[in-house]
């Protein structure tokens, strides 16, 4: 019973940090995002026409907003470094999704190495009155987040990739995004630079 | 208990029918689409009777048939809701008002999907459950 109590007391309450964080930020009105979330993937698919490369596209996307949101969230969360890649996963899901989205996302499914995790959203509000047409099988909806996902983790050290593996919109329960971890960057010296 | 919703339907701007859905199996639908074509009629006579004053979005009773009662709502943005009712005895007046409203943001819901057209047929699996949940509960 004592172990139990010292193994919560050792984590840290990212709810908490999230809630907190998302209670000073800027909020506007959730349909006219939704709603111009939903313009743009059907301003891209009416331009791409191949639902493959729309998802390319909305990835590319992501990762410019998520190069730059890390700055923003950096700046707001006081978060301090991380001590490996589990802790980066909380973060992620508890204090990142919760201060952008107003959401917490669930860290599940971790692999034995523990470099591959699951993310998963109950509900999204990117997603919010969306039905996807028989035909769109193939459209990851919300893959801009992949995108920002990536971004952001890429600007402190991280290379990752994310996938979408579950959408509700394809009728799932509940969506889920993969993360795994590609490499930590290190800052090298060029070959150019050093001196031999 | 009361009233019983045969039929609900959705039109457009142009009086094109966008849904039109029947709930009574024991009825031919073409006998719906019908009466709500003739409501319709009705409708443009409510709409254009009152002049100046801002016209309540519940049109109330549009015209009663041998065994039902049809009812009308309408929108700032031309779209008309049209029901067909089977009722006993006294008008549940509330209850229908309190249904058009319902039909009314759930029609608002399946309009703010990005995938649909406004002035499309309605082929929302979501309304359709929806709408069916809603008819039940009257």
């Amino acid at each position: 019973c004592g172990a139990v109590v010292m193994a919560q007391k050792g984590a840290r309450p990212y709810d908490r940090i999230g809630e907190q964080v998302f209670a000073k930020v800027d909020k506007i009105n959730a349909e006219l995002f939704t709603l111009t979330y939903g313009s743009i993937v059907t301003q891209l698919v009416k331009d791409y026409e191949d639902l493959g490369e729309v998802n390319t596209q909305l990835e590319k996307m992501g990762y410019n907003i998520g190069v730059r949101l890390i700055e923003e969230f950096l700046a707001r969360s006081n978060v301090g470094r991380c001590a490996d890649f589990t802790e980066t996963a909380e973060v992620v899901a508890k204090v990142g999704f919760k201060m952008f989205l107003g959401i917490t996302a669930n860290v599940t499914d971790w692999d034995a190495e523990k470099k591959e995790f699951s993310l998963v959203l109950d509900d999204n509000p990117l997603t919010e009155f969306v039905e996807l047409p028989e035909s769109y099988n193939k459209l990851w909806y919300a893959n801009i987040l992949c995108g920002v996902i990536r971004g952001a983790l890429e600007m402190v050290q991280m290379k990752v990739e994310a996938t979408y593996v579950k959408c509700v919109l394809h009728g799932h329960d509940a969506s889920e995004i993969r993360v795994v971890l590609k490499e930590i960057l290190t800052d090298e010296i060029p070959a150019s630079m050093r001196d031999e | 208990m009361g009233i019983k919703v045969v039929c609900a339907s959705v039109i457009g701007k142009s009086n094109n029918p966008l849904y039109i859905r029947c709930f009574d199996s024991t009825e031919e639908a073409l006998k719906f689409h019908y009466i709500v074509h003739s409501a319709l009629d009705v409708v443009e006579e409510k709409s254009t009777a009152k002049k100046g004053a801002s016209l309540d979005l519940y049109l109330g009773m549009l015209y009663p048939t041998e065994d039902y009662r049809v009812y009308g709502y309408t929108t700032n943005s031309k779209i008309k809701f049209i029901i067909v009712v089977q009722e006993d005895g006294d008008s549940h007046d509330q209850a229908i008002k309190n249904f058009f409203r319902k039909f009314h943001v759930l029609y608002a819901n399946t309009v703010a999907n990005p995938f649909y057209t406004p002035d499309d047929l309605i082929t929302s699996r979501k309304f359709n459950e929806e709408l069916e949940k809603q008819v039940k509960t009257v």
